[in-house]
């Protein structure tokens, strides 16, 4: 009786889903890697099996793995400041301060604007507003255009991802920190606990679970950034902050090098399927119930 | 409670209030909004009146796409599809591709999705990449003969319709020139190298500190600059593929290729007036435009396509704006000195594959009816403001750019040839140059840089 009903669940409940799912996830991805074995090149109605040629492409494109290291650099600086400035923000903003609420929403706001719109608005900024700014105050820093120099054009592109997503990650640490009990807090305090090892030894351990969404939702999109990168550099200067994922997508449209592309794009699901993975695992184990 | 409401509701509301401003703020930010609703579009009137051009009724009542990557005469193609539907009855739905899409991506992502349009605008190099796979075989087409040598054959057949003639050179604004010099100019004066570099100390001791214009997008320096290398190697498009095939062979050494050094003769000399020279790679498009305009700078390196820009940076078509050569030497005799490069570049391709029987005869009507109309040809040159490259077509461009391409064209005054590349050809090189341009590298290594695209093409 009762497996006949939960087979009937399944059907209505999950089936819907798993069929979406298979549809738009998984299917496409089984035959994305399906196609890293062939000469495809998007266009010709035969695709010949070549083996592992488009990864061994893959290892002589020189560009890409530039691209990957630098990636790496962008995601360690992003994930760092996004959380971190998040994480110092949302217990500023749950302390009960005057405009709370307003605050809360107005860090927010960035992430409510899409990636594209965001690039350009900051293009705007970097390469006009602060070079006007630099040429009235004769300040060194503003002098050229920061896009224009590559170790500046890439702390650009850090800057604008940290606007944009710490809001979004405020407000998940903002709801962790309305969920710790008053009675675990108050406890510490009774015991003699002091802001700092309060901090360390109460708050932290019980906001793993928060900690452990926000590193995961950072590192994700900081691997895979495509659309702040696009409208905010496109590469520039002289392809010097091309980041991986856009790599890929020059190599399979510009280049036309399908296979390889996609190759590599495997190569990079696989990286950050690892990296996200470990963190996932390693920060679940550090979660306690209070 | 009634108080957090309260302030809930003004929260949010303050929030609404910034996010509107802030995207209301970027659109007035932006010089070149296509729909600036304050800006006033001149109708060129057509004259309708007369058409002698036969249509064939029994195509009425069919729909066809066109694939529209000139997003300058997006408005423009769809009148002239609406043109064409009240006189055929053939509906012609124009498809933009959207900004930041290649042309390419789109199209090919069309066809994988089994819904290609029936013609596409694209690049020649596009249209090799996908002619015998896809396309209609049009070399049987009447308008073939009046375009002569501005077709593109792949393996003995034509694919494609050669919508426009570009053509690229140093833009001069005679009115800046005349009034910093306090004389006449005339640019036929100009005929090498070193009488370009007098003029422009000239211009430099009248006042006019940095006089040129050099955009730092890699499709100009990669594809616009860096591609006079191939196609002045004889000033034809066999030639430029002659010695392409030569540098990939590695029968040509580039550092004592005499084209190339030339060519950086003149880029560096460009480089030096630049006057953007202190932050070369944070050079603004737009304001390149304004600059040109309002006689902060009297050249600019660009193409016909750049009078939108000019135009909104205020000037009129009655201006006085045309094409010096992209001097390479001090030779008087070398064509390069004389002419400027013309050549079709975009062209119509029809889906040969997918389209029915009906839908590609009427997208051959409309081809055809671009070209032996009176409206049509009317239309392409008034409406869509392009050179197109038909020998019956007897209108003339009226915005001064073009105008001054026409003429040259006509007078022998310009040279056809355009090189083709692999695709990522304007994206690596460019960056190359780039860094070239912003004095991060030196010749050697920009050479080498070449060099090695070339060796690692198959």
């Amino acid at each position: 009786m009762k497996s006949k009903n939960s087979g009937k669940d399944f059907c209505m409940f999950a089936l819907p889903g798993m069929f979406c799912f298979f549809a738009v996830v998984i299917i496409p991805f089984v035959y994305g890697v399906y196609l890293t074995l062939t000469d495809w090149n998007g266009v010709s109605k035969v695709k010949n099996f070549i083996g592992l040629k488009n990864f061994s492409g893959v290892m002589r494109d020189g560009q890409f793995w530039t691209s990957l290291l630098l990636t790496f650099k962008y995601v360690i600086f992003v994930v760092l400041i996004v959380n971190v400035l998040a994480f110092a923000i949302a217990y500023l903003l749950t302390r009960g301060i005057k405009g709370q609420n307003f605050f809360r929403a107005g860090f927010f706001t960035p992430n409510l604007i899409g990636g594209i719109v965001l690039g350009y608005i900051w293009q705007f900024v970097f390469s006009r507003v602060f070079v006007s700014i630099g040429e009235s105050t004769g300040w060194k820093l503003f002098e050229v255009s920061w896009l224009s120099d590559p170790t500046n054009a890439f702390i650009a592109l850090v800057v604008v991802s940290v606007w944009q997503l710490s809001g979004y990650m405020i407000l998940i640490y903002v709801a962790g920190f309305m969920g710790l009990s008053e009675d675990v807090m108050e406890a510490a305090s009774i015991d003699g606990a002091s802001g700092f090892v309060k901090l360390k030894s109460i708050i932290m351990p019980l906001m793993m679970s928060s900690i452990t969404i926000c590193l995961f939702l950072t590192l994700s999109r900081a691997f895979m950034v495509y659309d702040v990168n696009l409208s905010l550099t496109a590469g520039a200067p002289y392809g010097t902050t091309e980041m991986a994922a856009m790599h890929v997508y020059e190599k399979a449209f510009t280049s036309r090098q399908f296979g390889v592309g996609q190759a590599e794009a495997f190569i990079l699901f696989i990286i950050v399927a690892v990296i996200s993975g470990l963190q996932v695992y390693f920060t679940k184990k550090q979660e306690v119930e209070a | 409670m009634g108080k957090r409401i309260m302030k809930k509701v003004i929260s949010s509301g303050l929030v609404l209030a910034l996010a509107v401003t802030m995207l209301t703020g970027c659109r007035f930010g932006f010089a070149s909004d296509p729909d600036d609703p304050n800006e006033e579009t001149k109708e060129v009137p057509i004259d309708t009146s007369v058409d002698t051009f036969e249509y064939d009724t029994s195509l009425s009542g069919t729909s066809i796409t066109l694939l529209n990557s000139k997003a300058e005469i997006q408005v423009a193609l769809e009148k002239m599809g609406a043109e064409y539907e009240k006189k055929s009855g053939v509906h012609v739905e124009v498809m933009p591709v959207t900004d930041g899409d290649s042309p390419y991506t789109k199209v090919v992502s069309l066809y994988n999705s089994g819904t290609p349009p029936t013609a596409s605008i694209l690049d020649t190099t596009d249209v090799i990449a996908l002619a015998e796979e896809k396309a209609a075989d049009l070399t049987e087409e009447p308008w073939v003969a009046e375009a002569e040598g501005y077709l593109t054959e792949v393996n003995g057949k034509i694919y494609s319709f050669p919508l426009c003639i570009e053509g690229r050179g140093i833009i001069y604004n005679k009115a800046v020139i005349e009034k910093a010099l306090g004389e006449s100019f005339d640019p036929a004066s100009v005929t090498t190298q070193s009488e370009f570099v007098e003029l422009l100390d000239r211009l430099v001791d009248a006042g006019i500190e940095k006089p040129v214009s050099m955009a730092k997008e890699d499709w100009s320096l990669g594809a616009h600059q860096l591609q006079y290398i191939y196609e002045t190697y004889e000033g034809t498009s066999e030639g430029a593929q002659e010695i392409i095939e030569d540098i990939k062979a590695g029968n040509v050494d580039l550092s004592s290729y005499d084209r190339l050094s030339q060519f950086l003769d003149t880029f560096d000399i460009l480089k030096k007036y630049n006057v953007a020279k202190g932050d070369p790679l944070g050079a603004d498009y737009d304001e390149m435009a304004i600059d040109l305009a309002d006689g902060k700078t009297a050249f600019w390196f660009n193409g016909n396509w750049a009078w939108p820009n000019i135009s909104e940076a205020g000037a009129s078509e009655e201006d006085a704006y045309g094409f010096l050569p992209y001097f390479l030497n001090d030779d008087k005799s070398d064509f390069a000195n004389q002419k400027i490069q013309a050549s079709p570049s975009k062209q119509i391709m029809l889906d040969g594959q997918i389209a029915t029987e009906k839908e590609q005869a009427a997208a051959k009507e409309f081809l055809n009816w671009i070209v032996f109309s009176e409206i049509g040809q009317q239309m392409m040159v008034k409406t869509c403001n392009i050179i197109p490259p038909f020998k019956n077509n007897p209108y003339e461009p009226s915005d001064p750019l073009s105008a001054d391409i026409y003429t040259k064209v006509h007078e022998d005054k310009a040279f056809n040839a355009s090189a083709i590349v692999p695709n990522d050809h304007w994206a690596v090189l460019g960056a190359s140059m780039q860094k070239y341009l912003a004095g991060r590298s030196d010749r050697e290594e920009l050479t080498g840089d070449i060099q090695k695209y070339w060796d690692e093409q198959e």
